[in-house]
């Protein structure tokens, strides 16, 4: 069932604890069954023989963020996620994905998008040397922090396009299913899409985009002609390069870096240094930059809506100790968890619509 | 348990209308992760395919008040319950052996009380150490409770068997820096032990239950110690001749100042992990020592304690391997760099007085090494204290037998010899692994008439007999 990898490296979690401490599922639930090593074990018996892969099984394995906060904390390199989406594709194969899992992948079948929504379009000119890669989420559910976004584009002077149809990276897909062909082919459609744009840069607005378009396209083969830059990079080059001007906006506030942007882009620097030309103090959570504590994620809030709420009260938790009460991230899916979830007395902001109030 | 027809159904529908269905697990393949522990035998048995011990159901309750409920519960049905925390535990003791229940402590992981003015912090019994650890840092404090359980055991499993951290030679076992607890009673009352530690009001209650592994009452609560992080912490390492003058040199030390880590490791520890992992190439028995605290007294500690090592003709190896001992200290625990399956292994740390140590020590390397042809052993003394010293003892087989339940009678046998030659030599049957299902057999050779005073508590707290079956000896 799991490829030689993957088995290589479920055996090895199989008899391993050194890691839970940091899952943000496994804490929130209290489930042993959340935790790197159990789900090693799962598969690695299912491998012997002396278990089935069956729909409790199945269940579990979608109960992860794939958030990499495992990866990241072992010293010897080895991967839960990596199983952990293989045993993704098997339950897809056996038919033995639980439901709220099944609904999600007829939505992205249907319409390209996890919510099975007609995806917004976005004002955009044509022949533009930069194109703006919005996805999925910020277009469907956090549609202000795109706008202000471009906002800022006009601001700086840059002149920019969007696509009509702007096809999926792959990214939710291949959280969904695992790495599959289909999934490739997704990522090879949306490489044809921004190629046929003509642009020479790619701004991606989503760290699930840019971590899947950096990190796996090459993987399968796949490249596109244009450079592909975050949005908050990109962002801080402009006020490096003096086209984006702010003022101090004399505030104190925490910032929650993205899984994807922490441990896949490791881009922790940008969003900083935004954060400072703003006139922000920061006030960091105890776990921040790569061993930041995920949120949940737009994808697993769309099939268990119980538990990303629950992860989404986690972070929260680690951002009340700071005493700051302004949470600022640039990550859309981010936006969409930890807004179901603000306490009293909090402010949850995107770092555009912030960086907006500071420009001059 | 042998429920029949709808039973069990009847007392699961108990268990959700208690801690919610959401919190109430059954199903085959979750059960599977509560079915091996950190005990070599149960991931053995995992490895050649066997049938797992798991549970009939696992509860995740919030509360220690649900907790109370969930045992009336099994107390009226007579329903074993084990209690499971991180599942780290290397003795089998979270094991559920009788079926039953597993009570999973995870979801009580909140938080209570960061009292600086006393220095002390509070939470629940189910929150990983390192979480607790990582409040007290963010305040500036350390808990200085340093396992190398931290990041997966629980602060009611350190307590339940008794742990200890790397820093115990300054800052003390887990039953040290344990101030008070809250506890849920077999019987479903919940009761605390007093505000303080020292007092002389009877004997002390913490300590009954501190240990007890789930035998006598669920601990639902602590409140610990913090410590001040340290202004400096400096390290040196020594290579002394042999075990006798190295064993002397720790008992020097620890009656002249307060190391934080020290450890002293036999040859063949030297020359095999230690080699491995800090890149020492000479033979002789190594020993790391780590000095904490002000800066000004920590520069006269390592005077005092350069003086003593060299008196014990300890050469003075300098900061560097200490240094790069402290920043692998917990690479020795990840795949590839610990010993696990298919080698047999296990870590029989004892505990004595310095006039038996070294006598314990050749005891032990002897009746094994002599009676197991092909097994090794290795030792260091990491846990120190005035009068004595903790021997890790660990033994290794490359290649077991295949058959599982040829390799348990194998390892039993190992298990026994090791430990009754330490016990016959004034030495302890555990340091800080506790006893769990492993050693539960040999506590009554332990305790001798004594053991009835653990037995008779059992008896009068868990007449039922439901609390953790076949652990502890009880």
């Amino acid at each position: 069932m799991l490829s030689q990898i993957a088995q290589k490296h479920a055996d090895a979690c199989r008899f391993c604890w050194m890691c839970r401490h940091l899952c943000p599922v496994g804490l929130q639930t209290g489930k042993e069954a959340n935790t790197p090593r159990a789900k090693g074990l799962q598969l690695s018996l299912t491998q012997r023989g002396s278990a089935s892969f069956d729909a409790n099984m199945a269940e579990g394995m979608y109960e992860c963020l794939l958030c990499d906060a495992c990866t990241n904390d072992c010293v010897t390199g080895f991967e839960p996620p990596l199983y952990i989406r293989e045993a993704r594709t098997q339950a897809m194969v056996e038919d033995i994905a639980p439901a709220p899992v099944v609904q999600v992948l007829d939505n992205i079948e249907r319409t390209g998008n996890i919510y099975g929504e007609e995806k917004p379009t976005f004002p955009s000119k044509d022949n533009a040397e930069v194109l703006l890669y919005v996805g999925e989420v910020a277009a469907c559910r956090v549609p202000q922090l795109a706008e202000a976004y471009m906002r800022l584009l006009d601001k700086a002077g840059i002149s920019y396009m969007t696509l009509e149809q702007e096809p999926p990276s792959g990214a939710m897909l291949g959280d969904l299913i695992g790495f599959t062909q289909e999934v490739q082919d997704q990522g090879a459609a949306c490489v044809k899409a921004l190629d046929a744009s003509g642009a020479d840069t790619v701004i991606v607005l989503d760290s699930y985009d840019a971590a899947v378009m950096r990190q796996r396209w090459p993987e399968w083969g796949l490249s596109a002609k244009a450079q592909i830059i975050t949005a908050t990079a990109f962002l801080d080059q402009l006020v490096q390069e003096g086209k984006l001007k702010l003022r101090s906006l004399n505030q104190t506030a925490t910032y929650h870096d993205d899984s994807r942007a922490a441990r896949t882009l490791q881009e922790f620097e940008p969003p900083r240094a935004l954060l400072a030309a703003a006139g922000i103090a920061l006030s960091e959570m105890f776990l921040h930059r790569d061993l930041a504590k995920c949120c949940g994620s737009s994808l697993a809030n769309a099939y268990m809506p119980q538990i990303t709420l629950l992860t989404a009260q986690g972070r929260w938790h680690d951002a009340l100790r700071t005493q700051a009460q302004l949470l600022v991230t640039t990550c859309p899916q981010s936006m969409e968890l930890l807004g179901r979830a603000v306490p009293q007395d909090m402010e949850l902001i995107d770092l555009y619509t912030l960086l907006e109030r500071a420009c001059e | 348990m042998q429920a029949k027809a709808f039973m069990r159904d009847m007392i699961l529908s108990e268990l959700e209308d208690i801690v919610g269905v959401e919190n109430v697990s059954t199903g085959d393949s979750e059960m599977l992760a509560y079915g091996v522990d950190y005990f070599w035998i149960g991931r053995m048995w995992a490895d050649r395919g066997q049938k797992l011990p798991v549970p009939e159901f696992v509860v995740r309750p919030k509360s220690a008040e649900e907790i109370s409920r969930l045992l009336k519960v099994a107390n009226y049905y007579k329903i074993p319950v084990h209690t499971w925390g991180g599942g780290s535990g290397s003795q089998g003791g979270a094991l559920a052996m009788a079926g039953g229940i597993t009570l999973d402590t995870k979801r009580m992981n909140k938080l209570i009380e960061i009292d600086e003015k006393s220095r002390t912090i509070t939470a629940e019994a189910g929150m990983v150490f390192q979480q607790l650890e990582w409040y007290a840092n963010e305040r500036g404090y350390s808990c200085m409770h340093i396992p190398s359980c931290l990041t997966c055991g629980t602060v009611g499993g350190a307590l339940a068997h008794r742990g200890i951290g790397i820093m115990s030679s300054k800052y003390g076992k887990i039953d040290d820096q344990c101030l008070q607890m809250e506890i849920v009673l077999p019987n479903g009352d919940i009761i605390e032990t007093l505000p303080v530690p020292k007092h002389a009001a009877g004997p002390d209650l913490n300590q009954i239950f501190i240990g007890s592994e789930g035998t006598l009452g669920i601990i639902t609560k602590a409140t610990f110690k913090l410590f001040e992080q340290p202004e400096s912490r400096q390290f040196r390492a020594f290579m002394f001749p042999n075990l006798t003058e190295g064993l002397a040199a720790g008992r020097d030390i620890m009656q002249k100042i307060k190391p934080s880590i020290m450890r002293l490791y036999d040859e063949a520890e030297t020359t095999s992990i230690i080699k491995k992992i800090i890149d020492v190439e000479e033979k002789g028995n190594f020993m790391n020592v780590a000095l904490e605290g002000i800066r000004r007294i920590v520069d006269i500690e390592m005077e005092i304690l350069c003086e003593i090592c060299e008196k014990h003709g300890g050469r003075d190896m300098g900061s560097e391997y200490g240094e790069r001992w402290y920043d692998n200290r917990i690479t020795f625990f990840y795949p590839g760099h610990i010993m696990d399956i298919p080698q047999m292994f296990g870590t029989m740390d004892t505990v004595s007085d310095y006039k038996n140590a070294e006598k314990i020590y050749w005891a032990m390397k002897n009746a094994i090494e002599s009676n197991f042809p092909g097994v090794r052993f290795i030792a260091h003394c990491s846990h120190w204290y005035e009068w004595g010293t903790m021997i890790y003892d660990r033994f290794i087989l490359d290649t077991p037998p295949q058959d599982p339940d040829e390799a348990i009678r194998l390892h039993n046998q190992i298990w026994n010899t090791g430990v009754r030659a330490a016990m016959a030599n004034g030495g302890v049957i555990n340091d800080h692994h506790g006893i769990g299902l492993k050693l539960s057999r040999l506590m009554k050779e332990q305790y001798g008439p004594a053991m009835q005073v653990f037995e008779g508590l059992k008896k009068s707290l868990d007449p039922n007999g439901i609390m953790n079956p076949y652990k502890l000896g009880l």
